[in-house]
């Protein structure tokens, strides 16, 4: 193949040995045959996601968020730590759960923090889903007036929740909460 | 996952498409400045943004790219000859300057020559070299904003290597490998013991000890700085953070002395990307050595079948797959080098994948925001006409890391300047 041809992006000008199985990369990669791909119409089984608020300003944006069309994640706001466990408030229902109840059966936990949040509630909550074997993930909402110019994160908050998550998404703009739960089937 | 619309949004990046648009707000790679090596030099077919668009240097040294084909018949300016300070096309002798403007239209009576070439200009976009690359912008021309001022084309020579590839799937599955963190402590693994310009290093120790990294994402002003952390001495974490400016520029953390390297994703058209490969030394000319290896495609360079930039290992010899030595654990996924074991399986997911069948997690995080800031500033340049990240020449200035911290200090924190170029300052790296 010529230099041109590559830079002319033709794969058919460009083979310098025809595929010759059906398996073969080349065949096996083009848009034709991804409508060959295994189709799951019911989709996989539901993730079973916690989302547990952090602070005030998280627990308005999770209250917020708690009354869309999600994928069967609960959204929960931390009240308090009890003796080895935690009690959290149901958003929607308004009741109150303790931790060790919620994470039965769940797959993933989700903290949304704000300023305020405390290192003991990130730690009673990260601790037990690494006990359970649970996916950690933090979001971390910009400070300032809720109205006005989004600060900062809080650096104490960011610190609080380091060592338990597994993941820390430090965000620029709150708006970007529901985006993120979505990409991850929350 | 993504709705289908915005995976469409994201991945088209033709004229009149959204994420197009954004793409011509920058100056982006269009060539290696080795592809017009001398004036007169043969003409050069590139696609970028899915655009036809033919490059020379003419007899007075001056770049052009222009609309590849002639405004007489439509023949292709690549069969034209190269010479007296324009491109001339081979079937009626039409010829053409750097900027597309037609100066000559032989078969014509001489007096009406002036008034009917002024009125034939192909479209065409600056074309400038800046280090080993040749950089185009193919925006608004009242828009052009500032030449671009990465590290890497702006160190004295000597002190950088750029090659190029051509990846056969959408740019966007590509960019995606450059920021995802989480796949190197498996596909990678190999490299770290092997590679002669990553191994060696004092960190690699903690990657090879700490398989369960941590990761943590930081947005910037121009785009996302992605951190990994692995546990190190006492007390200490091993932080390896990955700057990406956008739309397409992503930089690898540093090892010991090894030059830093990292990428371009460019589009050439939305099944197919270039794929720039720089390496480079803030403080010392790169060692014959080093260069030798890059050119025989180690670290994160590739081999090419010879006269081209398609990769040696591609789709049609199923990327040279070796089993035995994937048994002998010579290589994690049977195939060989760092950007061809990127390519192998980005290729693999099909030339744009459907994005809305994803299972992501949350290690995807860098992923999931740099989607949404793609997408963000997509929506505000269509809406507002708000000039998007990346193009202020001072969101460019940024360089990878690779740095040992105490555990209850943020990388942002600890790393301070040594995420901004320092000229003439050495990287920070383990």
């Amino acid at each position: 193949m010529s230099a041109q041809a590559a830079q002319d992006g033709h794969p058919q000008l460009a083979v310098p040995g025809r595929p010759t199985l059906l398996s073969g990369c080349a065949r096996a990669a083009t848009a034709a045959e991804a409508r060959y791909r295994i189709s799951y119409p019911g989709g996989f089984a539901q993730r079973s996601s916690r989302v547990i608020a952090l602070g005030a300003q998280a627990a308005r944006a999770v209250r917020e968020l708690g009354g869309q069309a999600w994928d069967g994640g609960h959204f929960l706001v931390f009240e308090s730590a009890v003796p080895d466990d935690a009690l959290l408030r149901r958003v929607g229902g308004g009741d109150t759960a303790l931790l060790s109840e919620e994470l039965d059966g769940a797959d993933a936990v989700v903290l949304v923090a704000s300023a305020g949040a405390s290192a003991e509630a990130a730690s009673v909550i990260g601790d037990a889903a690494a006990a359970r074997g649970i996916m950690s993930a933090g979001l971390v909402l910009p400070g300032g007036d809720p109205a006005g110019v989004p600060a900062a994160a809080p650096a104490g908050v960011v610190a609080a929740l380091r060592p338990n998550a597994m993941v820390l998404v430090v965000l620029r703009d709150a708006a970007d909460v529901p985006e993120v739960l979505s990409a991850l089937r929350v | 996952m993504l709705k289908q619309e915005i995976n469409e949004l994201l991945t088209q990046t033709g004229p009149g498409t959204p994420m197009g648009d954004l793409f011509r707000q920058y100056w982006i790679p269009a060539l290696l400045a080795e592809e017009l090596p001398e004036d007169d030099c043969p003409p050069v077919r590139v696609k970028l943004l899915s655009e036809r668009l033919i490059a020379i240097r003419d007899s007075d040294g001056r770049y052009g790219l222009m609309d590849e084909f002639c405004a007489h018949r439509g023949v292709s300016l690549w069969f034209g000859r190269n010479e007296e300070s324009g491109l001339r096309c081979s079937y009626h002798g039409w010829k053409y300057d750097v900027t597309g403007q037609c100066v000559e239209i032989p078969s014509e009576p001489d007096e009406r020559h002036s008034s009917l070439c002024a009125k034939i200009k192909l479209r065409s976009y600056p074309l400038v070299k800046i280090g080993d690359v040749l950089w185009t912008y193919m925006g608004d021309p009242a828009r052009t904003p500032d030449l671009p001022q990465w590290e890497f084309t702006r160190v004295p020579a000597g002190q950088s290597y750029t090659s190029k590839r051509w990846q056969e799937c959408n740019w966007l599955q590509a960019l995606e490998g450059g920021i995802d963190s989480s796949h190197v402590s498996w596909l990678h693994s190999d490299g770290l013991r092997s590679d002669p310009l990553f191994k060696d290093a004092e960190g690699n120790k903690y990657n090879l000890a700490d398989r369960k990294p941590f990761f943590e994402v930081v947005e910037s002003d121009g785009g996302l700085f992605i951190g990994v952390r692995r546990n190190a001495e006492e007390g200490h974490y091993y932080w390896r953070i990955t700057p990406w400016v956008m739309p397409a520029f992503t930089m690898i953390p540093p090892r010991g002395d090894h030059p830093i390297h990292g990428h371009f994703w460019i589009p050439i058209d939305d099944e197919n990307c270039w794929v720039f490969t720089y390496d480079y030394h803030p403080v010392r000319p790169l060692s014959a050595a080093e260069v030798r290896a890059m050119k025989d495609g180690k670290g994160v360079h590739n081999e090419f079948v010879p006269g081209t930039y398609r990769p040696l290992q591609n789709k049609d010899n199923d990327y040279m797959m070796d089993r035995a030595a994937q048994k002998r654990g010579e290589t994690y996924s049977g195939v060989k080098g760092i950007s061809m074991q990127d390519a192998s399986l980005q290729e693999s997911m099909g030339p744009i994948v459907d994005r809305t069948k994803e299972r992501l997690v949350s290690t995807d995080s860098g992923i999931i925001m740099a989607r949404r800031k793609l997408w963000r500033a997509v929506e505000a340049l269509r809406d507002e006409g708000v000039t998007p990240p990346g193009v202020d020449v001072t969101h460019q200035a940024v360089r990878s890391a690779a740095v040992v911290l105490p555990k209850d200090q943020s990388f942002i924190e600890g790393c301070g300047d040594a995420l901004r170029v320092r000229p003439g300052e050495k990287h920070a790296s383990v």
